[in-house]
């Protein structure tokens, strides 16, 4: 579904991405981990189409070409980017921003917009998902949300917008351990045969929620190492230490299941 | 500007006929405004040299336009004023107990002294204000008598149709709001044709003790134009006024406000929009003055500058010996949506009292970028990314307005009628 082969990104001469490949197949959850600074983030805003950045390589969802389409056509093409930082918008009501969105896209693709009421229902089963009281949805998006909140409405749109991928980065942080359980449970939920996710996340915890399919640690804008869901297990008791700093030979010897195909 | 006349309006007292005389010597005396004079610093010299007022017409041109469907729907009470003259069938005077609403022509022949203090030149020195006082002898004048709550809006429509000479017109408004009683003023300003000329219009507000009016401007006059309004306020004892005004047409829209704190725990409430594109210059110039102890006055602006427009917030705060526990704030936040827009943006303070909080700032921004590209990242297209969070900004000015009909007219005018 997702093919992503030696991609680059740079800022001002800045190279952040130095390579990267990642094949996600349909339904397939990939946990990306790796240290700060990594390029992470980089790479979730490269798929989702932030500007800024020289890019280069191939990056094809369904075999359309992403790196050539705006922001707004990915989203409609089925990408979306829970943000480590969610943007605050002051004077943009929450359910309105909702609508909009979910309307731009059904327009996109050509299918009829939903009316004010019948969204409202989708709306509130996708609240029921996060447990987010609506009085939120009445609000300015994320204005004065907590760091909590702002990821649980994070949660809440990809509920509403329904996409092919989604990509969370950082989705667990700053979240208490009802919510990381809630927001765990809404993630597992929206899970299915044609969605397919990657988490990007520094924590086992969420891991030991949301089952990834395959993990891949990412070091230095490279994917310098993949393996099942024991890889995680593994950086949580060794850290980045074996990865960091050290040729891809040079890596531990473990037993590798499910590489990526 | 010149004046196309040497003969001033008629109606009234002898002392108004003096005033008139007096001040068609004051337009000599004064000249048009320079560069110099820091209310005018920003307005186009050379095409406010090239207005000239005069005496108003019988009556203005007939229209053949839909008012109805330029201005807000409001089902009550009406005066609609086409340059400078009432027109009667286009208006709805409804007498309502302890309400009275005429033109000023009638008030002028019919109860003088109600409208004595609009006429007084005293030491006036804006020159346009001196043409108001010497041609305009028409518009609107509501008087509110003691203990009465008027919950129906009065809506005041000003029209502009520029003829050759005098190009200008001026228009009067008298609001008297008696003790105890509370009102809701709408002045709806537009104008048709794409002639060049303007429309002066000056409104005289007296509020007694604990008397509330809530007054609102919306001026939405053609480019081709320049509009000046000035609005004259006096508050008595414990009176609250709110101004709400919406400065979105125009070459150059001037809504100027002078604010006299009279009586103690008087409160002024001031708030307001302005939306340029093009060459729009769109200034706003306020003067709130402190005379008594314990009044409260706030100031609440919020520009959106496109294209290459210019917008002046030029906010006053003068506190006078003896108004002490002065309570005064004063904001005006900016968005440029280019880098050839501009904003002049200035407080003027000057407190010689006691115990006085006054507290003022301004921000200049441009549309966060992160913001928009969180937007696209949703699915929405830029465009649209970018109305919305202008109308974000431009909302927090609109949702100061408790009229429904007229938070509906600029947000259609604003083109985010979804919203
Ligand atoms: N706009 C920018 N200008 C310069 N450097 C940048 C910019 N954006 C990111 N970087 C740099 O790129 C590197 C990768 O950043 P990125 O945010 O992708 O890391 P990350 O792996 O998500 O880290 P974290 O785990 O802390 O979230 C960092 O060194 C960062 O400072
Ligand atoms: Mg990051």
């Amino acid at each position: 579904m997702l093919h992503v082969k030696n991609l680059t990104a740079s800022i001002d001469d800045k190279q952040i991405l130095k390579g990267l490949d990642l094949d996600v197949g349909a339904g397939e959850v990939h946990a990306i981990m790796g240290p700060n600074g990594s390029g992470k983030s980089t790479f979730a805003h490269a798929l989702a189409g932030r500007e800024g950045y020289d890019i280069e390589g191939t990056v094809t969802l369904d075999d359309a070409d992403l790196l050539e389409m705006e922001p707004e056509d990915r989203a409609a093409a089925g990408i979306f980017m829970g943000f480590q930082y969610p943007v605050e918008i002051p004077g943009v009501n929450n359910m309105y921003f909702l609508r909009t969105a979910l309307n731009s896209v059904r327009k996109a693709r050509g299918e009829t917009e939903i009316g004010a009421r019948d969204f409202l229902k989708t709306a509130n089963e996708a609240m029921a998902l996060v447990d987010m009281k609506e009085d939120f949805l009445n609000r300015a998006v994320n204005a004065g949300f907590s760091g909590g909140e702002k990821k649980r409405n994070e949660i809440l749109q990809m509920a509403v917008m329904q996409p092919r991928l989604a990509i969370l980065d950082e989705t667990d942080s700053g979240l208490d351990i009802d919510a990381l359980r809630i927001i765990a449970g809404g993630v597992n939920a929206l899970r299915g045969p044609e969605r397919s996710m990657i988490v990007i996340t520094h924590y086992q915890r969420l891991l030991d929620y949301i089952k990834p399919d395959f993990v891949h640690v990412l070091v230095d804008g490279r994917i310098v190492e993949s393996g099942d869901h024991t890889l995680a297990l593994h950086l949580e008791d060794h850290g980045y230490a074996d990865f960091v700093n050290t040729d891809l030979n040079d890596a531990p010897e473990r037993p590798l299941t499910g590489a990526p195909s | 500007m010149t004046i196309s006349s040497t003969a001033p309006a008629v109606g009234g007292t002898d002392a108004m006929a003096d005033a008139r005389l007096g001040a068609l010597d004051r337009i000599a005396e004064l000249g048009p405004p320079t560069r110099r004079d820091e209310a005018w610093r920003y307005a186009p010299h050379r095409q406010l040299g090239e207005l000239t007022f005069g005496p108003s017409p019988e009556s203005g041109p007939s229209l053949s336009v839909d008012l109805d469907s330029v201005v807000p729907t409001l089902s009550g009470p009406r005066i609609v004023v086409v340059n400078g003259a009432v027109d009667r069938d286009r208006s709805k005077l409804a007498s309502i107990d302890g309400i009275r609403i005429s033109t000023l022509g009638d008030a002028l022949a019919e109860r003088p002294e109600r409208v004595a203090p609009h006429f007084e030149l005293g030491d006036v020195d804006d020159v346009f204000l001196a043409a108001n006082i010497a041609f305009g002898n028409d518009g609107a004048v509501i008087h509110i008598e003691d203990n009465v709550d008027l919950d129906i809006p009065i809506h005041i429509i000003d029209v502009a149709v520029p003829g050759d000479s005098p190009n200008g017109t001026c228009t009067g408004v008298v609001v008297h709001v008696g003790s105890q009683s509370s009102a809701t003023v709408v002045e709806t300003r537009v104008g048709f044709t794409d002639a060049f000329g303007g429309s002066n219009i000056r409104t005289s507000v007296t509020l007694d003790a604990d008397a509330t009016l809530e007054h609102i401007v919306l001026q939405d006059v053609p480019t081709e134009q320049i509009h000046l309004s000035r609005v004259d306020v006096t508050q008595g004892l414990n009176s609250t006024f709110r101004a709400r005004s919406f400065n979105l047409g125009a070459a150059y829209g001037r809504l100027a406000y002078t604010v006299h704190l009279d009586g103690e725990g008087a409160h002024a409430d001031l708030s307001g929009l302005f939306f340029g594109f093009g060459d729009q210059t769109l200034d706003q110039q306020l003067d709130i003055t402190h005379a008594a102890p314990n009044c409260t006055s706030r100031q609440s602006y919020r520009g959106v500058l496109d294209d290459s427009s210019t917008g002046v917030f030029n906010g006053g705060i003068d506190v006078k010996p003896g108004a002490d526990g002065t309570d005064a704030e004063q904001s005006n936040d900016n968005l440029l949506l280019s880098n050839r827009a501009e904003i002049n943006t200035q407080p003027r303070l000057e407190i010689l009292a006691d115990e006085v909080a006054c507290k003022h700032g301004a921000t200049v921004g441009q549309l966060d970028d992160t913001a928009l590209y969180y937007m696209r990242s949703r699915g929405i297209p830029a465009d649209e990314a970018r109305r919305l969070l202008i109308n974000g900004f431009a909302d927090q000015a609109v949702d100061d307005v408790g009229i429904g009909a007229v938070r509906d007219w600029i947000t259609h005018r604003l083109g985010h009628d979804d919203v």
